[in-house]
């Protein structure tokens, strides 16, 4: 059986289930290929997606399978002893949704059919063909070859084929980052009552210090329609040197941990996850995303931002993925998908575009966040004590400038080496 | 020409997946996937390597919730030819004697078949009765723990290879027959994309409801079902000891052996 097609997608995540829909919908023969059962099978993120990218690269999220539009958001510092500051924010206006991401993944797959690609699940691809010239020219799965004009790489954080192929280095710890989630089925109603959520409203709440246990790295919680999925992100590199638990006994804390288990207390943990993912996206950013025949896209592309109190990586996948689809129809027409060519449709505008120049722009937090042990202990026990002497008020009254002074003692901290890190940290950010 | 194998499959809980939830006793479904019951998928291989070698198609066949062509779809990757959903309200609640029914008539609608192939037995339930109640049904010659299938040089012959815990035996079979195959006696194929590309092109997976194998509602389904579940026990939990022997490792195997006479273990 010869097998050939315009365009061959790898991977039916965000990226490249978004980079066969634009690709098919501009007349082109699409095929998508799934290593897992199902699209967006390998798939595991925290919970929200904004909205912006999809409506550009889909034009409406029509029967999007959105959890809950996020109405509020929570940032939290917790010190060891589990004392809680949180700034709240809520009554603007909602940018982002939560969302089950093999669910989004699968609306965005029946999209890419809708529009004509042919997508196969449960076939691993093994490596990118190349030609005598050089020129990729086709994948191979289990022994068979399926030729394409361009192959548009989305094959997630674990980029095997690029790596055989030569196009990446093999990725170091310092860039990857551990997740690990649990969903946890409480209702509809609870869900509501126990976050203060109006109906249908959603919560996004990001947690530092004391619930990775002081290691690099937050804690995540968004509520869904009637379950709450909670979860860690931890820096691999910074974990496995400092580590001393596993990490479903580091959940296990989170889950139990005093200052939030009632939020989900009798509820059932319906799901568990793991997964890599970049821990700075510019940094894993590959040297050149086209080759002659070639387009990366998504988290193998590095398209994801982290920022400490929020995250984007499936709207800059879909993103990326789109822009992948539409050059291979602009390369098409441009006398083909050339590496010049794809350059000029495909990395060029991305390197343009705003996302990539946000990474670019922000692409220092994540080092200031590597900063290790003062973000997420000292400055979490510092702001705990603070707080203690300010609101735990016995026989005397401290003014805010005692409370710090007294708490920078206890915790052995330099006030003025804090307020230089916050500048420095504010400057980045 | 050719044969025709037909090859039953289940659609089941995916079993590692399935956990207890602890203070209700029950299975937590939510978010479990299904798979094809995996000794199905030796049977699937057996038809397809008496396909290759003899020529002819291989018919899945599966009765259960139209999410099951997902399970289809699977081994139409791995190369079996043609699929049938066998899929009713009407079929729901069946305990083995009403499924075994439902699917010695499909099998007849077929229009003729040389061999039906069924794994050994299912994860999620393990009575291993489908494959007789089938013989049983259609009158057809049986045998279980098949390992190997060779035609005869008349053609309407097979002969089976059964593996029994002792000895392997041989038996000559008239086709049609109908055999269960021995569980983890094949290594199944991987899925191929351009079979999945195939699925995709001509969509080889037919429905057949109640409307077209026209059955007595009587028959099938819980109403045609005489098994009753009178009584279900939990297994007891044998607390653990958790003693430690102590010693060089001759020594303690020592005293493990000594212990396990003690206890009536080993005699």
């Amino acid at each position: 059986m010869h097998m050939r097609f315009d365009v061959v997608v790898v991977g039916a995540g965000p990226a490249g289930a978004a980079a066969a829909y634009a690709a098919a919908s501009g007349g082109l023969k699409v095929l998508l290929v799934e290593r897992g059962r199902g699209a967006g099978s390998k798939q595991v993120y925290g919970g929200k997606v904004y909205s912006h990218y999809l409506e550009e690269a889909l034009g409406d999220l029509k029967g999007a399978p959105i959890e809950r539009w996020v109405g509020k958001e929570r940032l939290s510092i917790v010190d060891d002893a589990g004392r809680t500051a949180t700034l709240e924010y809520e009554g603007g206006s909602t940018r982002a949704f939560t969302a089950h991401l093999t669910k989004l993944a699968a609306w965005l797959v029946d999209r890419a059919a809708s529009a004509g690609a042919v997508f196969v699940d449960e076939v691993r691809v093994d490596s990118l063909r190349r030609d005598p010239s050089g020129r990729f020219s086709g994948v191979e799965a289990g022994g068979e070859l399926v030729e394409a004009d361009v192959i548009i790489d989305a094959e997630g954080v674990n980029r095997l084929l690029l790596e055989r192929a030569g196009l990446v280095e093999r990725a170091s710890t310092r860039d990857l980052a551990l997740g690990v989630k649990e969903v946890v089925r409480i209702g509809e109603k609870e869900v509501e009552e126990r976050f203060g959520l109006d109906k249908g409203e959603g919560l996004s709440w990001i947690l530092v210090g004391g619930v990775t246990g002081g290691l690099p790295g937050g804690a995540f919680v968004y509520t869904n329609k009637d379950t709450v999925s909670l979860g860690l992100v931890l820096y691999v590199d910074a974990a496995a040197r400092a580590i001393e638990e596993p990490v479903h006994s580091m959940i296990e804390k989170l889950r139990t941990h005093p200052a939030l288990h009632r939020y989900w207390a009798d509820g059932d943990v319906v799901e568990y996850a793991a997964k890599l993912t970049p821990e700075s996206g510019y940094r894993y950013m590959p040297r050149r995303l086209v080759a002659d025949g070639l387009m990366v896209a998504g988290d193998a592309a590095g398209m994801l931002l982290n920022l400490g109190y929020t995250f984007r990586g499936v709207d800059y996948a879909v993103y990326s993925g789109y822009m992948a689809g539409r050059a291979a129809i602009a390369a098409r027409d441009r006398g083909g998908p050339t590496e010049e060519n794809l350059r000029e449709l495909y990395e060029e505008p991305l390197r343009r575009s705003r996302p990539f120049r946000d990474l670019w722009r922000l692409r220092g937090v994540e080092r200031a966040m590597e900063g290790g042990d003062r973000y997420f202990r000292r400055y979490p026990a510092l702001m705990g004590a603070a707080l203690r002497s300010m609101f735990e008020l016995g026989e005397s009254t401290p003014s805010i400038y005692e409370a710090l002074r007294g708490a920078a003692e206890e915790s052995g901290i330099s006030i003025i080496g804090a307020l230089v890190d916050a500048l420095m940290m504010a400057r980045s950010i | 020409m050719g044969l025709t194998i037909a090859v039953g499959i289940k659609w089941v809980p995916n079993q590692q997946a399935v956990r207890f939830d602890e203070r209700t006793g029950t299975l937590i479904r939510e978010g479990v996937t299904s798979i094809v019951n995996p000794h199905d998928l030796d049977a699937v291989e057996l038809a397809l390597r008496i396909r290759d070698r003899y020529g002819g198609k291989v018919v899945a066949l599966s009765m259960s919730p139209p999410s099951a062509v997902k399970g289809l779809e699977h081994v139409i990757g791995m190369g079996v030819d043609e699929g049938v959903l066998i899929s009713d309200r009407a079929f729901a609640g069946a305990d083995t004697l009403a499924t075994s029914y439902v699917i010695s008539s499909a099998l007849r609608r077929l229009g003729g078949f040389d061999l039906a192939l069924f794994g050994q037995e299912t994860i999620d339930s393990s009575t291993a009765h489908i494959p007789a109640q089938v013989a049983g049904w259609l009158g057809l010659p049986y045998l279980y723990y098949a390992t190997e299938v060779e035609l005869d040089g008349s053609g309407r012959k097979v002969i089976v290879k059964r593996m029994l815990e002792d000895r392997a035996e041989w038996y000559e079979l008239d086709m049609p027959a109908v055999l269960g195959v021995a569980m983890k006696s094949q290594l199944p194929r991987p899925v191929k994309l351009s079979n999945k590309l195939r699925l995709r092109e001509e969509n080889p997976i037919r429905t057949w409801s109640n409307a077209e194998l026209k059955l007595d509602q009587r028959c099938v389904g819980l109403r045609g079902s005489p098994t009753i579940v009178a009584k279900s026990t939990w297994t007891p939990e044998v607390p653990r000891r958790r003693q430690i022997l102590e010693g060089t490792p001759e020594e303690a195997a020592r005293k493990l052996v000594e212990a396990l006479f003690r206890e009536g273990v080993l005699r």
